[in-house]
C-alpha cells in the first residue's frame, strides 16, 4: 500500500496550515497515511484544546475523527518546547529523533504543506 | 509508459517564487511526463483572471498554457470557496468543475482529488513555506 507521510512544523493554530494538512491527511486515508508532529507542530499533540475563542475548528477533533491516521510526536521537540509534562492526545504516539526519521525514509511521499 | 508528476502549491502567486518555479518544473517535466497540478489553500488565487502583475510573469496565464500543454491543474473546492472562487457546477454531480474566474483549462474539484492524485503519482513535489 502506498504511504504518505504529512510533515507538520508549524503551530496548529494561527494560519490554515495544520487544518489544510490534516484535511489532505483525511481524505488519503484509503493510503497509509502518517501525520508527523515536529517542532511548532507538537502543540497539536496538547489534550483538551479548545478553539472556540478563536472561532476556528478544533483540531484535535479530526484525530479524534479519523483513528486511520497514524499520529506521532518528536519527543525531542516536546521537551524543548517543556511540554512532556502535559496531558496529551492518547492517539498520539511519542517517537525518538531515530524512530521520526525512520517513519519518513519508510514513506513512499513526503509533504510539507 | 509516462510517468507522473504532482505538484501541489499552497502559496498564491507572487507572494513567493513556488508559482514560478512549479511553472518551470511542470513546463520542463510535460515533455516526458504526465503532470497534475493540485492548487491548495492560498494558491488558489494562481489561476484568477485578469491578473496585471508589472515585474512578473502572469502566474494565471502561464497555468492555463501548462494545461493548454497537457497538465492536469485542479483546485481545492473548499479552499475555493472559501476566497470566493465558486464552481459553475455542483460537485456532487460532477467530478470537476471550471469556474468563471479562472484561465481555461484549470478545474475546481474536489480534495479527495487530491489522495488520487497522490495514488497515482510517481513523484510528487510539494511547493509549501
Amino acid at each position: 500500500m502506498r504511504s504518505i507521510f504529512y510533515l507538520l512544523d508549524c503551530a496548529p493554530y494561527g494560519s490554515e496550515k495544520a487544518y489544510g494538512l490534516l484535511n489532505a491527511a483525511a481524505v488519503s486515508i484509503k493510503m497509509d497515511v502518517t501525520v508527523g508532529l515536529f517542532a511548532d507542530g507538537v502543540y497539536l499533540a496538547l489534550a483538551n484544546q479548545d478553539s472556540l475563542a478563536l472561532g476556528t475548528p478544533n483540531l484535535s477533533e479530526i484525530i479524534y475523527a479519523y483513528p486511520e491516521i497514524t499520529v506521532v510526536a518528536h519527543e525531542p521537540s516536546l521537551v524543548e518546547r517543556n511540554l512532556m509534562d502535559q496531558e496529551l492526545i492518547e492517539m498520539v504516539m511519542l517517537t525518538d529523533e531515530e524512530e521520526f526519521l525512520d517513519a519518513i525514509r519508510a514513506s513512499h511521499c513526503i509533504l510539507i504543506l | 509508459m509516462k510517468k507522473t508528476l504532482t505538484i501541489i502549491l499552497t502559496d498564491g502567486p507572487y507572494i513567493s517564487e513556488y508559482a514560478e518555479v512549479a511553472y518551470k518544473i511542470a513546463r520542463a517535466a510535460l515533455k516526458e511526463h504526465e503532470v497534475n497540478i493540485f492548487l491548495y489553500l492560498d494558491s488558489v488565487h494562481i489561476p484568477n483572471r485578469g491578473q496585471m502583475p508589472h515585474l512578473f510573469r502572469n502566474a494565471g496565464e502561464s497555468f492555463e498554457m501548462l494545461a493548454n500543454c497537457g497538465a492536469t491543474v485542479r483546485a481545492c473546492v473548499r479552499c475555493a470557496a472559501a476566497r470566493g472562487y465558486l464552481p459553475d457546477k455542483d460537485l456532487s454531480d460532477e467530478r470537476s468543475s471550471v469556474c468563471q474566474d479562472y484561465h481555461k483549462g484549470i478545474e475546481i474539484t474536489s480534495l479527495y482529488d487530491l489522495a488520487e492524485m497522490l495514488k497515482r503519482s510517481d513523484r510528487v513535489i510539494a511547493l509549501s513555506r
